[in-house]
């Protein structure tokens, strides 16, 4: 058999079972705890953090999940290394759009974004052309 | 208890033996079978049957292109002619057939393990492919898409309604992929015969490990590109872009590595060498599976996409070439005082050498941006990829077919008329697609319906070129087909190849090893000071 | 003749689990279905990757009428709903550890409130779907919401929609599997010696749980 599957035998016969509830309760008061924060202070009107405040507050929430309800805390090496790079390819999926959208001229972005230079093109709603602004 | 059988002993020529093909009779026996072998064959005759009907659409493009006026077809129809033949190569052929057929059938062989992780699932994954096979193809037909393979918006937002049922059939085929490398990953980390660790693996096993990665991770990305792209409601096309191309870039991947992990495995056997660098190739397997995520910029530099990311993306695209670079030095440093077995084989070897370098320079070429602008939607972007999918891709499919039909079949195939066909192919495909770069770089614009005067000479012989092309295909369907029936009973190890997969009976019997191997070489081990071994010919 | 001749050729007691005829271990085939179902829930993250880089783009050019939609939703049952997510989380957690005690009839227990957790979240869902058709508040084309005319609103719910109802698929396909989980469990088949289908059905409804975390705070709250 395969070198992987002594060690996971080896593991898997002190792991599981063994402790008791606490720990899930525990992480379930903690998720319950961060979602009243996360909608506290998703409607307070921060500014610009709101969205990485947000995404914070999730990825804890997900990491606990991922941890603990998941086990990944004592699952073998292979099976974190595939969720982990899934996640960093997702993260590399965005960063790369968003490299594009952040360093383009202003010319180049899609209607109704907002521009203070040059000309802008807002439209006005659902199947209606778009109809060029001029801002003095 | 099992016995090290690692060395390769002269076998007599097997007889009608019990083999996977004849164990279970029956078309349902197949139809419901969980035998990695089985399903590969079925792989082989479904995409088999995908090349021919994507052959026929290029024959009709190319035949368009004659003249440069209208020749044989209208305007309408001459766009879903390419797109029929790039729908149908690429998400029927390229991308599902050395995996699906050739990882199938050898990969469970090469690790000495007597089926993938998940048969069952392994089934599943054929019948996606035929759902999403018929779908597409039967959407294409009835609907119409002339959008080209990539289906950018806002063109194709314009049209959804005959778009559907090919969108969902690639959406399908997708799903296929995804099992398929899911299937293999959990079989190359959990199914691997004592001995073998991760550095005894045949190459031809890393380039399918590498392969099913970039499966599992790029191509969920591409289930969701529907929806969001309307330029008339808000959408951005550039977005659709990105999307698309995040995936379409790693799956040339998923068309190149498992064609350069034949090629691996079989310039080994037909140089009677130790392949040159295990290490290095491995490695840049994994390599070329990495960067190819990151370059999928590429795709986009007149698309509107920000300089930044044009030069990012460009510098990024070129590390490709280095990894790629190593593979072949590695190989031709495998030939290099080689015992240099003249064969059907070997011919598409040379070739694939030939062309891989020139395809992947001049992926080089358009990889820079200033020379790109001028490239794009040109024939030389045509010439590149076709340089790459055809001349390596296809070329590795028929090292493959060659090398491992006496494994799948136990027969042997007519040298002859196999160096014959070896011949049009190189030539016929040399004879397509070089004028194609010469057209590219004089301004022809891909996908254009009509031409300038000036370029028709490099178009008749570039159809001149397909026409040898297509005679080549058509004689090795001939004298393969014939082999299947009538050829010559082959040996268990009519190479004698020192790959893993030759320890079975060729054909393999059902459960493919009599008992469990051991291994205690290393992979592609030809030279080794002490074992003899007799070349057997039949 | 070696013990994994022995392991193939007596039928499974109650409680134990069967080997396939190409693994040599138990072990060996519970590391390759649990590799193959993290390699799962990985491509299922990227799946819903490609759908948040289409939130965050338009979210990006589209602030207002994004920031007016998420104001429409009803942030008392999306929150609901997160808290029901999250306990049915716990509960599945549970029913794992509960039939890894042998206590299978505490596990059928907590999976039977599992259930009903997703029952409920349907419906909270089907609820919110049902003020979204009255309003007019609908995809693409069919956008006919009055109330928010900033540009951008009709792409706000059309990733709405396919998010929520990719989740909500995902949801009705967790169900399906916990109950065959629980039928199971409540027949004896899964034990300590044999639970490793029930960890993987409970990765799955994690996995539910897991999308929904992000969902809930950029649909709902910011």
């Amino acid at each position: 058999m395969a070198n992987e599957t002594k060690s996971e035998s080896a593991h898997g016969e002190k792991g599981h079972g063994g402790h008791g509830i606490g720990k899930y309760i525990a992480v379930w008061v903690a998720l319950l705890c961060f979602t009243g924060l996360t909608v506290y202070t998703g409607h307070e009107d921060l500014g610009a953090i709101n969205l990485p405040l947000a995404v914070t507050i999730a990825t804890i929430k997900a990491t606990l999940v991922v941890l603990f309800f998941m086990h990944m805390i004592d699952t073998p090496t292979a099976n974190r290394i595939v969720f982990v790079v899934s996640i960093v390819f997702a993260i590399v999926l965005i960063i790369g759009v968003f490299g594009d959208l952040w360093t383009r001229n202003e010319m180049t972005l899609p209607s109704a974004a907002p521009s203070t230079l040059g000309p802008e093109i807002q439209v006005s709603g659902p199947g209606e052309s778009p109809v060029p602004v001029h801002h003095e | 208890m099992s016995q090290p059988v690692n060395s390769a002993e002269p076998a007599e020529p097997a007889r009608a033996t019990v083999n996977y093909l004849n164990h279970d009779r029956g078309v349902w026996s197949w139809l419901t079978t969980i035998d990695h072998k089985r399903i590969g064959i079925m792989y082989l005759v479904s995409v088999l049957l995908a090349f021919l009907i994507g052959g026929i659409f290029a024959m009709a493009v190319r035949i368009e292109l004659l003249t440069p006026d209208p020749t044989i077809m209208g305007a309408n129809t001459y766009n879903r002619m390419f797109t029929l033949h790039g729908v149908v190569m690429i998400f029927l052929f390229m991308i599902p057939a050395i995996p699906g057929v050739f990882g199938n059938f050898m990969l469970p062989l090469m690790l000495g393990a007597k089926d993938v992780a998940f048969p069952k699932l392994n089934l599943l994954s054929i019948y996606l492919y035929w759902t999403g096979a018929i779908l597409a193809v039967s959407g294409m037909i009835m609907g119409g898409a002339d959008t080209g393979w990539t289906f950018y918006a806002p063109y194709s937002t314009s049209t959804p309604e005959t778009l559907f049922p090919v969108l969902l059939g690639v959406f399908i085929l997708g799903f296929s992929s995804i099992v398929t490398g899911l299937n293999f990953i959990v079989t190359i980390h959990t199914l691997r015969a004592p001995g073998m660790g991760w550095m005894r693996l045949p190459l031809f096993v890393w380039g399918i490990y590498a392969t099913s990665i970039i499966q599992v991770l790029a191509t969920p990305v591409i289930g969701l590109t529907v929806g969001l792209f309307d330029a008339t409601r808000g959408g951005d096309p550039v977005l659709f872009q990105h999307m698309f191309w995040f995936y379409s870039h790693p799956a040339v991947y998923i068309m190149v590595l498992p064609s350069m992990a034949v090629v691996s495995e079989a310039i080994a056997a037909f140089s009677r060498k130790n392949i040159f660098g295990y290490k290095m190739i491995a490695y840049s397997s994994l390599g070329i599976a990495f960067v190819g995520f990151f370059a999928w910029g590429h795709h986009m530099f007149v698309s509107g996409q920000s300089t930044f990311e044009n030069g990012a993306f460009a510098v990024i695209s070129m590390f490709v070439g280095v990894f790629t670079a190593i593979k072949v030095f590695n190989w031709v440093g495998t030939l290099y005082r080689g015992s240099i077995v003249v064969s059907t084989p070997l011919i598409y070897i040379c070739g694939f050498l030939f062309f891989i370098v020139f395809g992947g320079m001049t992926g080089i070429a358009v990889a820079t941006v200033s020379l790109d602008v001028h490239w794009h939607d040109t024939y030389f972007v045509v010439a590149h990829f076709h340089f790459i999918m055809v001349g390596a891709v296809i070329m590795a499919f028929l090292i493959a077919l060659h090398y491992w039909f006496p494994k799948m079949f136990g027969r042997m195939y007519h040298e002859g008329w196999g160096m014959v066909a070896a011949g049009f192919i190189v030539l016929g495909f040399n004879a397509t697609f070089i004028p194609q770069f010469l057209l590219g770089n004089a301004g022809m614009p891909r996908r254009y319906y009509m031409y300038p005067e000036r370029f028709q000479a490099l178009n008749v012989a570039s159809t001149a070129g397909a026409s040898l092309l297509a005679i080549g295909f058509v004689i090795i369907l001939i004298y393969l087909t014939f082999a299947l029936v009538r050829g010559k009973r082959a040996v268990d190890n009519p190479w004698d190849s020192r790959g893993y997969e030759w320890l079975s009976a060729s054909p393999p019997p059902k459960h493919n090893f009599a008992e469990q191997p051991i291994i205690t070489q290393d992979a592609h081990s030809y030279q080794n000071p002490g074992e003899e071994v007799e070349h057997v010919v039949i | 003749m070696s013990s994994s001749d022995h392991a193939h050729h007596h039928a499974p007691g109650p409680g134990e689990p069967t080997l396939a005829h190409h693994f040599d271990t138990q072990d060996q085939q519970n590391q390759a279905v649990r590799l193959g179902m993290w390699l799962f829930l990985g491509t299922e993250v990227l799946l819903f990757a490609g759908l948040f880089l289409g939130y965050t783009v338009y979210r990006n050019f589209y602030h207002e009428a994004f920031h007016e939609a998420s104001r429409h939703l009803s942030l008392f049952l999306g929150t609901t709903n997160t808290i029901v997510l999250i306990t049915s989380s716990l509960t599945v957690a549970l029913a794992l550890w509960a039939v890894q005690q042998g206590k299978n009839k505490l596990a059928a227990a907590l999976l039977v409130f599992t259930i009903l957790c997703a029952f409920g979240f349907l419906g909270i869902k089907s609820l919110e779907y049902a003020e979204k058709f009255r309003e007019g508040a609908l995809p693409g084309k069919w956008y006919h919401f009055s109330e928010i005319t900033a540009p951008g609103a009709n792409l706000y719910y059309t990733i709405y929609f396919l998010m929520t109802g990719l989740h909500a698929f995902h949801v009705i396909v967790g169900m399906c599997v916990l109950i065959w989980v629980l039928k199971g469990v409540v027949k004896g088949r899964f034990s300590p010696k044999n639970d490793v289908a029930v960890e993987l059905g409970a990765l799955y409804w994690h996995l539910v749980d897991l999308v929904w975390i992000f969902l809930f705070p950029l649909l709902y709250l910011i």
